[in-house]
Order: C-alpha cells, then sequence, then structure tokens
C-alpha cells in the first residue's frame, strides 16, 4: 500500500523526471563529446600539422601522459597492453592516454590485424 | 649494478661535472664493469680533449654520425682500456668538438631533436643486448637543454653535481623539482669543490649537512668532495683514476661508485 501511495506521490514523480531528464542531457553531452573529439582529430588528420614529441615538449605534458610518451620512445611502437607492461599501470589507462596523445596530434596509431599500435612519427632525417 | 644508464647532468657549469663522469667511468671500468662513456655535450664538447692521449687513430666516427644516421652504434665507441690497468673495459663515445659540428647541432630542428631521443634509446639498447657493455655513464651538457633532457629520459639514474654555492643551490633545486621530478626519474645529488675552511673534519659534520641538504634538496645525496686544488689544477688529460688511484678526490668517488654499485639510489 505504501509503496502504491508513493508511485502517485506528485514531489517523487517531479524527482524521476527530473533525474530522466538530467540523465538525457547527460547522454547527449556525452555524444556532443565523442564528436568533437572525432571531429578534432579529422582536422589534425586532414590537416597534416605535426606536433613535434622532442624531450622538451614531455615537460610540458600532464604527467599521466607523460609516461605513455616515455614508454613509447622505448618501445618504438606499442599496443596499449605493451604500454601498460612498460609503465606498470593498466591497459584501459594506457589505451586512454595515448588515444588522448592521438587526438593531440602527437601520436600516430595503425591498426596491424586485431591489434592498434601507437607510436611517435618518425621525423625527417637532416641532412648535415 | 642496477644503475644500467646514469647521466651526470648539473643545473649550471663549472660544477665539475665532466671530472667526476671521467673518472666514475674510469673507476667503474677498474673494477671489472664494462663501461660505455658517452659526451653528450654537443654544443661544447670536452671529451674528445680529455681523451686526446688515449685515443691513437683519427676518430671515425663521433657520436653526432650516429645521431644523423651515418653510422650504427658499436662504430663511435671506442676502446680506452687497452692502455690502462682496468679489469672491465672503458668505451668512450666523442661528440665532435669543432665548431663546424656544434654549429651543425645548434641548427637542428625539434622534428630531429624527436629522432636523437629514439635514436639514443636504441642506442642504448644496442650496448647492452649486443655489446655486453654493463653501465652507460653520460656526460651531459648543462641546465635545461635538448640534449640534456635527452639524456635524463633515457638514464635509469641521474646524479646532479652542485657546488654549495648559492646559485647552484637554488638552480639545483629547481632542475630537481621541474626536470627529474616531472619526469619521474631516480636522482641523487653529488656535491662537489665544497670548501675545505668549512672545516667538515669528522664524519658526523658531514654527516649533519648531508642531512640538511637532504632536507633542503628533498633528494639523496650520494657524495660530498671537497675542493682539492691539486684537481682543479692538473692537466685534463690525465686521468686521475687510473695515474693516482689513492687520492682523496677518488676515493670519495670510489664511496660513490659503491653506493650506485649497492643499487641503494635505485630501490
Amino acid at each position: 500500500m505504501e509503496r502504491d501511495s508513493l508511485k502517485t506521490d506528485p514531489a517523487l514523480i517531479s524527482l524521476i523526471n527530473e533525474i530522466g531528464q538530467i540523465n538525457k542531457k547527460l547522454d547527449s553531452l556525452f555524444l556532443l563529446n565523442q564528436r568533437m573529439l572525432k571531429a578534432q582529430e579529422e582536422v589534425i588528420r586532414r590537416s597534416g600539422l605535426k606536433f613535434e614529441l622532442d624531450s622538451m615538449t614531455l615537460l610540458v605534458l600532464p604527467a599521466s601522459l607523460r609516461k605513455t610518451v616515455m614508454a613509447l620512445y622505448k618501445l618504438e611502437k606499442g599496443t596499449a597492453k605493451d604500454i601498460a607492461e612498460e609503465t606498470r599501470r593498466l591497459r584501459a589507462v594506457e589505451s586512454a592516454s595515448a588515444n588522448q596523445l592521438v587526438r593531440m596530434g602527437y601520436l600516430k596509431k595503425k591498426r596491424e590485424g586485431r591489434d592498434v599500435y601507437f607510436y611517435i612519427e618518425p621525423a625527417l632525417e637532416l641532412k648535415e | 649494478m642496477k644503475a644500467k644508464t646514469i647521466a651526470i647532468h648539473s643545473s649550471r657549469g663549472g660544477t665539475g661535472k665532466t671530472l667526476i663522469a671521467t673518472n666514475l667511468a674510469a673507476i667503474l671500468a677498474m673494477r671489472g664493469s664494462n663501461v660505455a662513456f658517452l659526451d653528450l655535450d654537443f654544443s661544447s664538447p670536452s671529451l674528445a680533449t680529455v681523451f686526446s692521449k688515449k685515443v691513437d687513430d683519427p676518430v671515425l666516427y663521433w657520436l653526432n654520425d650516429f645521431f644523423n644516421g651515418k653510422c650504427r652504434p658499436d662504430q663511435i665507441l671506442i676502446d680506452v682500456s687497452e692502455k690502462t690497468d682496468m679489469k672491465g673495459r672503458l668505451l668512450i663515445g666523442l661528440a665532435n668538438p669543432t665548431v663546424a659540428a656544434i654549429q651543425n647541432t645548434i641548427k637542428k630542428s625539434r622534428a630531429w631533436e624527436v629522432t636523437a631521443v629514439k635514436k639514443l634509446f636504441a642506442m642504448l639498447s644496442a650496448f647492452f643486448k649486443e655489446m655486453d657493455i654493463d653501465c652507460c655513464i653520460l656526460d651531459t651538457s648543462p641546465g635545461i637543454q635538448f640534449s640534456s633532457i635527452n639524456a635524463v629520459v633515457s638514464s635509469d639514474l641521474s646524479i646532479t653535481v652542485t657546488t654549495l654555492d648559492s646559485l647552484d643551490i637554488e638552480s639545483t633545486k629547481i632542475i630537481l623539482s621541474d626536470l627529474y621530478d616531472a619526469l619521474s626519474k631516480k636522482t641523487a645529488v653529488l656535491v662537489n669543490k665544497f670548501s675545505t675552511e668549512m672545516k667538515l673534519q669528522s664524519n658526523e659534520d658531514q654527516n649533519i649537512l648531508t642531512s640538511k641538504l637532504e632536507e633542503m634538496l628533498k633528494h639523496p645525496v650520494i657524495g660530498m668532495i671537497p675542493c682539492y686544488c691539486d684537481v682543479l689544477q692538473a692537466e685534463r688529460t690525465s686521468l686521475l683514476a687510473v695515474e693516482k688511484p689513492s687520492h682523496p678526490f677518488i676515493r670519495k668517488l670510489e664511496e660513490v661508485a659503491d653506493k650506485l654499485e649497492k643499487s641503494q639510489y635505485l630501490t
């Protein structure tokens, strides 16, 4: 009986509606964020812009991203799992970190079979 | 030894970094390690002069050549241990000291530096895996420059050399926090050329000063070396660790080597 009265409680109904709307807004924000990240990636890809990942740049990167880059200096190229083995962090953390670096234009990624490899694009060799 | 690659760095010039790096490399080789000792100070190379009496043939390949893609890692190493009584081997890699080579390095772009740091990792890997090298000592340029950061990034341990001069201490504090801590690098501080007028005769006095410095710098102090006038005045081509192994300067460096071999700075 008490349960039935709750279902008709106007305050509760209003609260449930509010939560539903917040949920919808969060979903749309999430989708918008995904679209923006993809667009950002596409703009960088199309522009051909290259962001040099030298050791000086390392110092201005957030610490979490810096670890990923330092692992890739050593590995040359690696999957999120390879990077995670080097940094001793979770694979999911490295995947997020490496993908963020790709979006920032510092890393490249390529698919080989089922694996996705992250790497620092080789710079052009300069002749003396 | 757990620390395979050790960068010898300082926040400012004139701290005695090269002298320390040279003799530390020699001490480790004399103890039986195969040591690669590299001059990564491309803007002010000095090892070509330091080892000029120990290198007979003209240098075929400089470190610069390796970074410019002109040779393999093994081709830059010159064995200088044959002329000295060393249980291990001391192999040196020299930076080209000519003005043209220095200018060429200064002109390099950031793109080249990306390749340089990757090549440094590849070179060190080749030394350890293919050339039976136990330890690599990197003599770096002072302050924050590409070559010094590359050395720190690729090392297992950085030893930052400082004097007790207030400018040195202040700038050392900055690089410890903004460079080494930022890169999460194992770091130890080596105090060099402290004045004998400080009358730190007893071990207890030195321990008190060491503790104070460690508290201030928030990093371990691996050694305290007094200023020895005869060392500063000695010809730079003499290898003190070989020629005067019982000199107090070398004794102090032996203590540093003991600590490195015990790996207490890497645990």
